[in-house]
């Protein structure tokens, strides 16, 4: 048993929760004999060992695997997954152009996106939507729970810690609440809550088994989904009478018992993590309170079974938390989750690959839960680097012979409009000169800072990518596949917001193309610009009937644009 | 108010609203829907959700409770003859309906088939002589006593009016409806005379898309001036019954609002106010949740009630006696209680 | 809280056991796939379904099974209708007189007073798990080989975005159109002509081929395909989406908000629409209970009526099933504030059109109206009752490739009294 299970004075218990997520590190492990330092020292990379398993698993792997996608794919790839929108003409043409080896540029690509003030705001998106799952509510707002999840990646926190705050935040203090915003704008309602923290953190979705083990899944039990609303029974939505904030208090008593509507059997059951061991409460906390529960104060027991929730969650034993982190960061570099739905993980909906869960799952333990590390190491595997499958080999067996489609999320289709149409260069010039007017001195050194220029983008531009978002974002929380409405087609055919953004103006797109005398040239920049790629002859030929056919070069260059920007090449990532 | 033999005062036992306590307290097993006491304050009427009017003496005990039966529906508003010989009800079941006050064994005189759809209000003359009704087909109509013959229909309101009084000069009529719209009437010629909508007794839910408001009760002062209504303000959420009370004391001279008096922390609404002889306002209010009833003795123009009774429940009609020395209160548990409005002798 | 026991989620038929036994053998035990002929079937006799959706919990007693004079049973009276026996509440006189053309069901305990659980319950037929809605199976089926129209439309202003497809085709997802406005973004861009619209959207299309061509995944390139076309069929109906009605039908119909959408229900659906839903709000009367039905039953009342008379002139009736349902119903108890909480324990619906025996009453309530006396259902046997009615049989699977899930809960069964 992990030491924080032991039974501590209350008082200490706190104390040590709170200092052992403040300390983001585990205690070194003892120190290793020579030899096994020596065998830790020589250990190979996590990408090929996932490649290894992904071809066990299929045979003929090697002759229906499609090859390895392009430059210009992985560049637009790399792009999208890392940091949330598409690379520009130019930078698209030196990464080709660039003579180093492939494996070579591909990694030292993938450590410069890593590196980049986007990838933080790529992984705020997707975890946001990960865990809050587009809920409206306002009890935390959205500005301080983003820039609290951004800032945690930024800093590379150790995932098991993030998670460890959001579940044992309260909402009373200030400067800790953005990570109450889970249990908060979710109103605590304690059904909703034990729920979400099976399907978000562990997987799985226990909705049935409130009532009954579940018919037909054996492995979702009735006393699984009450072992998690042990945990949060006894909590309850506090409204502090000055702040008029909401925030939890917990009551130091409450049993959790069930009966199933099948069998009419009894079972009652102490805070457990599926098929974690019970923590029972230690004795003599029964009603025992640091500050009682009252109108005007929160009630803060001696002993919490709220804050056992968190310790429990992220302790070594717990390997359902690991699997399932790995599985939705899986699924969203790979397009597809190992076990989908990606909460519904079971015995007869297992992996597709077991031995590769189990591989990252372990991994990302001993590697101390970096999400950074991990998405670097599936960025590098050949998995990750398939051309597309040809035909439809990829679609029964999930193999990982090709490439799976993404649908471009809300936000990455928004920024990627922005910036292929000009609206982000001409945004940041124009917030560059504001700040070098106001601040002439330090100005230069401000807007050239990389973490500057995407705040400021980023908070100019907001209100369009919320547009985005109302219009294409899908119902829930992360999910794959694709779904689209004849809402969104609207947008994309008639919507103001694009027809504005593909006006030639002040060297944008439209203007610079629009400028290019020479079919071919126009139909380079165009298909750079937009798809980063160059035309295949084909497409050469099909640009230059157009603008032959099309007297008004103003005209066809934006409708040109526009085509090749709602189309599914640039709607998907691939 | 109609015609009430004033008696004699008491000095030894003035009016001390503070002081107010209960001297009867009458029980019936269904929620109440409103209370009147006779002219000459012998009896305690209620009307209930089960249809009927109840009567007990209010020296009598529980005892002399006595069945009204004959209406198809709720009646929420009664009102007597001067004389107090004549009770008249009205009747969600489209009638008014004609009683013997004082019988024994009551039954209808007589059910006037009087609107198309409910009965919201029943108001009788100083002499008599006339009954003015409104009801759910936007009508109000003006009734001979005793022989219940349609005299005159006012037509203008374009949804339900909730009350209709005479004006003591008894050439006009005072209506008011669900979108707070006031309204003036010529009782000769039956037109419009004026309108004033007072739009802060009535909310649109735009959530659930209903309209709100309309006066729970309604009053003249003596003088006529002054026009008192009970009801309801700043409608927030209407299908949870989400408001603050209001009393609106409206000049009636020049049609426009004098005093509107409200309590912005209490939710829910008032279902009835009477003006008291020394120049206060007693009201009854009805929260939205909870069981906390009031009585609020309020004197005109200030902010608050200089006195507040708790009831028991929610309070779901009140009326006093013309000396103002005592209040009738029902309440939605099926009490009906009478209060002294003086020191417990 | 006590649930349905029927739980059957789409987890069970994706075991991969269940994944691949949704082959012929595990289908024959079913009862069937649809078969692309019986899909023509149904196509060729067009059905459609107009739902109207009483949004809140209308009270039963208000409506389809007034108990007048009892304890709970509040201040209206009851009407005769145009079926012997069959009574209602007073404040539905316009419905009264057309009861023989619809039948009522006043037995359903959907087992929650929860709005969400009783709306998605009455919705999906089932009480968990993701399946489609009624709108989005109707649409799937019957929806003709080229639809003129989004295949279902949710007249409606409200917020809720609902996965109503679930593993149906996203062209079957409900569209919602406020009702009173037509869709955003339906006229082509002012500077853009018709003929350049349409050569970029064939340079578009031409993109688009050679992006799937022979590649993997062609459905997700198909789906966005079918999105830009739903918006050319919306972009073709402008006229219809963005009419005035005219003044004859503001008399029928009502100048009201509702009033409106069900003008353009009625013109959707006479224009080849196959599954239209209107909602109405608000019927959760928790205050004045009494006061708000008779304001949005005065409203409903005429306009339903309207509606009615209108599909029904045009030949459609017996083409078209009609629901007028709610998420739940209300309490017996009145509370203090002349309301009525929620109560999924007795709740009334009415039902008309394809495939349904007009004039009946399935079920009844006891007494005071307290509790399901007689014939219990829930919306697992209504959600078979439509299908059956409309010739599809909710015994079968779902018509998806790879996947073996009931189109009605296998729990349940149509309730046969109500179908021809």
């Amino acid at each position: 048993m992990s030491p924080r299970r032991s039974l501590f004075p209350a008082l200490l218990f706190v104390g040590f929760l709170t200092a052992t997520l403040q300390a983001d590190t585990r205690p070194a492990p003892p120190p290793l004999p020579e030899s096994q330092a020596a065998v830790k020292r020589v250990e190979p990379p996590l990408h090929p060992q996932i490649d290894q398993l992904i071809e066990a698993a299929t045979p003929n792997f090697r002759k229906i695997a499609a090859p390895l996608c392009s430059d210009a794919e992985f560049f637009r790839r790399a792009h999208l997954d890392l940091t949330g929108s598409v690379p520009t003409g130019e930078e698209t043409r030196a990464f080709l152009a660039d003579q180093t080896p492939t494996q070579e540029k591909r990694a030292a690509l993938i450590e410069l996106l890593l590196a980049s003030p986007r990838y933080a705001r790529r992984m705020q998106y997707v975890l946001d939507e990960m865990i809050m799952e587009r809920r409206a509510g306002s009890n935390v707002p959205d500005a301080e729970w983003q820039n609290w999840l951004r800032s945690s990646i930024r800093e590379n926190r150790r995932w098991d810690a993030v998670v460890a705050e959001i579940l044992a935040a309260d909402g009373a203090e200030d400067a800790k609440r953005p990570a109450a915003k889970f249990y908060l704008d979710r109103d605590f309602e304690v059904d909703v809550v034990t729920r979400d923290v099976g399907r978000i953190f562990l997987g799985v979705d226990l909705e049935c088994a409130q009532c009954h083990d579940h018919p037909s899944i054996d492995g979702y039990l009735q006393r699984h989904y009450y072992g998690i609303s042990a945990f949060l029974k006894r909590s309850y939505v506090f409204t502090d009478a000055k702040s008029k904030k909401k925030m939890l208090g917990e009551k130091a008593e409450g049993d959790v018992k069930f009966t199933s509507v099948f069998t009419s059997v009894e079972g009652m059951t102490n805070p457990r993590l599926l098929d974690l061991p019970q923590i029972p409460d230690p004795d003599g906390v029964e009603r025992a309170y640091l500050v009682k529960p009252e109108s005007k104060a929160r009630g803060i027991p001696q002993y919490s079974r709220r804050l056992q929730l968190p310790l429990s969650m992220i302790s070594d034993e717990n390997v359902d938390f690991r699997r399932n982190i790995v599985n939705r960061l899986w699924a969203v570099m790979m397009g597809r989750g190992l076990v989908e739905p990606l909460d519904v993980r079971h015995a007869d909906n297992p992996a597709t690959h077991p031995e590769v869960l189990s591989l990252l799952a372990d991994e990302l333990l001993r590697h101390e839960y970096d999400v950074r590390w991990l998405i670097r190491e599936l960025a590098l595997t050949k998995t990750y680097q398939r051309g597309r499958a040809a035909g439809d080999s990829n679609d029964e067996a999930h193999s990982y012979a090709g490439a799976y489609l993404k649908a471009l999320s809300p936000e990455q289709l928004a920024w990627s409009v922005m910036d292929v149409t000009g609206v982000s260069t001409q945004t940041l010039a124009a917030k560059k000169a504001e700040l070098l007017k106001k601040d002439p001195k330090s100005g230069e050194a401000k807007t050239a800072d990389p973490l500057w220029q995407e705040e400021t983008l980023h908070d100019a531009l907001k209100a369009n990518v919320d547009q985005f978002v109302t219009t294409f974002a899908g119902q829930g929380g992360q999910k794959t596949g694709f779904d689209s409405s004849a809402d969104q087609a609207l947008f994309l055919l008639n919507g103001a917001l694009i027809q504005k953004w593909l006006v030639p103006a002040n060297g944008n797109l439209t203007d610079r193309l629009r400028k290019l005398e020479a079919s071919a040239e126009f139909a380079e920049e165009l298909y750079m610009s937009v798809l980063n790629r160059a035309p295949g002859d084909e497409e050469v030929a099909a640009v230059t009937s157009y603008l032959e056919a099309v007297s008004d070069r103003d005209a066809a260059t934006q409708e040109l644009t526009w085509a090749l920007m709602t189309s599914a090449e640039f709607r998907f990532n691939h | 108010m109609s015609n009430r033999p004033a008696p004699p005062p008491l000095p030894d036992d003035p009016i001390d609203v503070k002081q107010s306590h209960v001297v009867a307290e009458f029980q019936h097993d269904v929620a109440l829907t409103t209370c009147r006491l006779d002219p000459q304050a012998r009896f305690a009427f209620a009307g209930a959700e089960d249809f009927n009017v109840y009567r007990w003496s209010v020296d009598g005990g529980n005892e002399s409770k006595t069945v009204f039966s004959g209406h198809e529906s709720w009646v929420r508003c009664l009102d007597f003859s001067p004389d107090g010989e004549r009770l008249y009800t009205a009747g969600y079941d489209d009638r008014i309906g004609v009683w013997d006050t004082a019988a024994a064994k009551p039954k209808p005189l007589e059910m006037i088939e009087a609107h198309k759809g409910w009965v919201r209000w029943v108001k009788v003359n100083r002499d008599g002589t006339r009954l003015v009704s409104c009801g759910n087909d936007n009508l109000i109509k003006l009734w001979s006593l005793p022989d219940g013959k349609l005299i005159q229909e006012f037509r203008g309101h374009e949804r339900h009016p909730y009350a209709v009084l005479f004006h003591p000069d008894e050439q006009r009529l005072a209506s008011f409806d669900l979108m707070g719209n006031i309204k003036e009437w010529d009782i000769a010629s039956g037109k419009e005379l004026r309108s004033f909508e007072a739009k802060f007794m009535w909310g649109f839910d735009q959530k659930f898309r209903a309209d709100m408001g309309g006066a729970r009760d309604m009053i003249f002062s003596e003088d006529g001036k002054t026009l008192i209504v009970a009801g309801l303000t700043n409608v927030t959420n209407a299908f949870a019954g989400v408001h603050n009370p209001m009393i609106l004391l409206f000049n009636w001279e020049n049609f426009e609002p004098q005093h509107k008096l409200t309590d912005a922390s209490y939710k829910g609404m008032s279902w009835g106010v009477r003006t008291h002889p020394e120049g206060f306002l007693a009201a009854v209010g009805a929260p939205q949740g909870g069981s906390k009833g009031a009585i609020w003795f309020w004197k005109p123009g200030e902010e608050k009630p200089f006195h507040t009774v708790t009831l028991s429940h929610c309070g779901r009609g009140l009326d006093m006696t013309a000396d103002g020395r005592r209040i009738a209160v029902a309440q939605f548990d099926g009490l009906l209680k009478i209060y002294q409005l003086t020191r417990k002798s | 809280m006590r649930r349905d026991t029927g739980c059957h989620r789409i987890d069970h038929a994706l075991s991969r056991r269940g994944f691949l036994a949704g082959t012929a053998a595990g289908a024959a035990a079913m009862g069937g796939v649809l078969t692309p002929a019986q899909a023509d079937q149904l196509q060729s006799g067009q059905k459609r379904l107009l739902q109207v959706f009483l949004q809140g919990g209308f009270s039963q007693f208000e409506t389809f099974d007034p108990k007048p004079g009892t304890k709970y049973g509040g201040p209206f009276r009851q009407i005769e209708t145009s079926v012997p026996g069959m009574m209602i509440c007073e404040l539905l006189p316009h419905m009264a007189t057309r009861m023989h053309k619809l039948s009522i069901i006043r037995s359903i305990n959907l087992r929650t007073n929860d709005h969400g659980k009783g709306r998605l319950f009455m919705e999906k037929g089932r009480n968990v798990g993701e399946f489609p809605y009624v709108g989005s199976v109707a649409a799937k089926y019957l929806a003709p080989p080229n639809p003129t129209l989004p295949t279902y439309l949710h007249i409606t202003t409200r917020g809720l975005s609902d996965n109503t497809n679930a593993f149906l085709e996203a062209q079957h997802a409900q569209m919602k159109l406020p009702g009173t406005k037509a869709p955003d973004n339906l006229a082509r861009p002012d500077k853009l002509t018709v003929e350049a619209a349409r050569r970029r959207a064939d340079f578009r299309a031409q993109l688009n081929e050679r992006f799937s061509g022979g590649k993997g995944q062609s459905a997700f390139t198909e789906t966005f395909d079918s999105s830009f076309e739903m918006a050319e069929r919306l972009m073709s109906q402008k006229g219809l989406l963005e009419a005035e009605p005219s003044g004859k039908d503001l008399e029928r119909y009502g100048s009201h908000p509702f009033g409106r959408r069900c003008v353009l229900a009625r013109n959707l659906l006479q224009n080849g629409a196959t599954v239209v839903k209107v909602t109405h709000h608000g019927y959760d009367t928790h205050a004045e209970n009494f006061n708000f039905h008779l304001e949005q039953l005065g409203e409903f009342d005429q306009t339903f009526c309207m509606l009615l008379d209108d599909i029904e002139a045009t030949g459609m009736l017996d083409s078209t099933l009609i629901m007028v349902y709610s998420e739940f119903g209300r309490t017996p108890k009145i509370n203090q504030r002349y309301g009525r909480d929620h109560w999924g324990a007795s709740v009334s619906m009415a039902l008309g059109g394809a495939g349904i025996k007009p004039g009946v009453t399935v079920g009844a309530t006891n007494k005071e109206g307290t509790e399901v006396s007689d014939r219990e259902v829930d919306a697992g046997h209504l959600f078979h009752t439509y299908f059956s009615a409309l010739g599809i049989d909710p015994t079968a699977d779902h018509n998806v490739p790879g996947k073996s899930i009931p189109i009605g809960d296998p729990a349940k069964s149509s309730i046969k009294e109500l179908l021809v």
